[in-house]
């Protein structure tokens, strides 16, 4: 087990350094490439469900992606990160599970990785003893309502109006429910 | 002064927070509570008279006043710095609270005292506690690479304390902890036992994590309030596709076990979230500001 992580941390090392900022992803339906992140734009390609992509860069609700030759905008809902498609290998195991630590290490700066990772888990939280200096220091850091509004300001932040969202379907699928 | 003012304080909140979660029935202890604390006037509370008008509420839990959620608050956060403290790099956490604030105040709950941290554990997971006290592991921030994301998770986790999710959950949880209390004040001692059992209850929450419901609901509370306060509104959108390529081992174990996997998550903002939306996530170069103070090595 432990050569196994020390050959993982040392490959996702070396693919990282040999790849650019492009993310791989998998599209989770039929998706058209369209010339411009527009709904009405033209579609330059047409991409399967299941299919590798890369990520090449984010707008908004939008996604630039290249599939073989062609490239083109699809919506962010189309594609979920990594490389693992639909019919996944036994959990823990099989190849693409390691492609997706690889994938990881590519796209992301990202310092935990490694297996073994520890801190905040339930143990943690379970014998944790009240700590009132942090408690002060956390209050020292609080910004004024004035403030947040002169940093919302230089981030040409502006308030909107905008609905709330109602429940909608919710596919709930095997998921964890309380 | 201040502490055993506090401690007393929570001691009370405790056994109010008790009868309103056992409304209606017999309830051991609680004549125990009302001669114990009966007439004394705390924190400028005449808990005589609050406890007989939580005895008299039969059929619901207690609304607890903000004052309390805060003292409330306080404690839990003071149980999650004791297991997590605050990183050691003020211009992020300065950064946090602004963006944290400016996103509060366009929440349902812009007056409460809100205070925003990141917390040093490479794991991934935020929370909140009652009162408006919000913590983001460093592993998380790291996975955030633009202020929209950041805001994006913020303004979930500002969205559970504005639906008060930590706050009922506490509620519902508390009797066991009350209980026990009550013993020790019976044996003669008013220690800081109150405040710790607030504590212990919080941390459980956060352990046990909150329903499938809530989760979905701070989903969908979060992304309009970022939206309201002019972000690009799926940076929550894009944080989850980051923690759905994630591997799961411990630092995305605390997380997965108690929230709703991101696939999940993402399927259901897919249904919900209006194309309307798409209009309002122009991208805004004044952002960039972001980079430099999380993301220096990328300059």
């Amino acid at each position: 087990m432990k050569l196994q992580a020390i050959l993982l941390v040392a490959a996702s090392l070396f693919v990282g350094a040999a790849l650019s900022s492009a993310e791989p992803a998998v599209t989770v339906k039929e998706v058209a490439l369209r010339q411009s992140p527009a709904a009405d734009a033209k579609a330059v390609a047409t991409v399967a469900t299941n299919t590798v992509v890369e990520l090449v860069k984010r707008e908004g609700a939008w996604v630039q992606l290249t599939s073989g030759a062609d490239t083109g905008w699809a919506k962010l809902f189309d594609i979920k990160m990594g490389t693992a498609t639909s019919a996944p290998a036994a959990k823990g195991g099989g190849m693409s599970g390691i492609a997706d630590t690889l994938n990881l290490a590519t796209g992301k700066r990202d310092a935990s990785v490694t297996t073994g990772v520890r801190g905040l888990d339930e143990a943690m939280l379970k014998k944790a003893q009240p700590n009132e200096a942090q408690v002060a220091t956390l209050i020292g850091y609080a910004a004024t309502p004035d403030k947040a509004e002169s940093f919302a300001k230089a981030g040409k932040l502006a308030p909107r109006t905008v609905d709330p969202i109602a429940a909608g379907a919710q596919p709930a699928t095997g998921a964890k429910s309380k | 002064m201040m502490a055993i003012k506090l401690i007393r304080f929570s001691l009370a909140t405790l056994a109010l927070l008790q009868l309103g979660a056992c409304a209606g029935g017999q309830i051991p202890g609680a004549e125990l509570a009302q001669a114990a604390l009966g007439s004394q006037s705390i924190a400028g509370i005449n808990l005589g008279a609050a406890v007989g008008v939580a005895k008299g509420a039969s059929d619901s839990v207690r609304e607890i006043p903000v004052a309390e959620e805060v003292e409330i608050g306080r404690s839990v956060s003071a149980g999650l710095l004791g297991a997590a403290p605050l990183t050691n790099n003020p211009a992020q956490q300065e950064y946090v609270n602004s963006v944290g604030m400016w996103l509060a105040l366009n929440s349902g709950r812009p007056d409460l005292p809100w205070h925003f941290g990141i917390i040093e554990s490479p794991t991934v997971n935020a929370f909140a506690t009652p009162g408006g006290n919000i913590f983001v592991t460093r592993g998380l921030v790291e996975r955030c690479n633009s202020e929209a994301e950041l805001a994006g998770v913020l303004a979930h986790e500002i969205a559970h304390v504005v639906q008060k999710h930590q706050l009922h959950d506490i509620q519902k949880n508390a009797r066991k902890g009350v209980v026990l209390d009550l013993a020790t004040l019976k044996a003669g001692g008013l220690t800081g036992d109150a405040a710790r059992a607030v504590t212990r209850v919080g941390l459980e929450g956060f352990v046990r994590g909150l329903s499938r419901d809530d989760e979905l609901e701070a989903d969908r509370i979060g992304v309009v309030i970022a939206a309201r306060s002019g972000y690009d509104p799926y940076g929550l959108v894009v944080v989850l596709q980051t923690l759905q390529a994630s591997p799961q081992d411990s630092s995305t174990a605390l997380f997965l076990k108690t929230h709703p996997s991101p696939s999940d998550r993402l399927a259901v903002l897919a249904v919900e979230m209006p194309p309307s939306f798409e209009k309002m996530a122009a991208p805004n170069p004044a952002l960039k500001r972001y980079t430099p103070v999380f993301k220096p090595a990328i300059q």
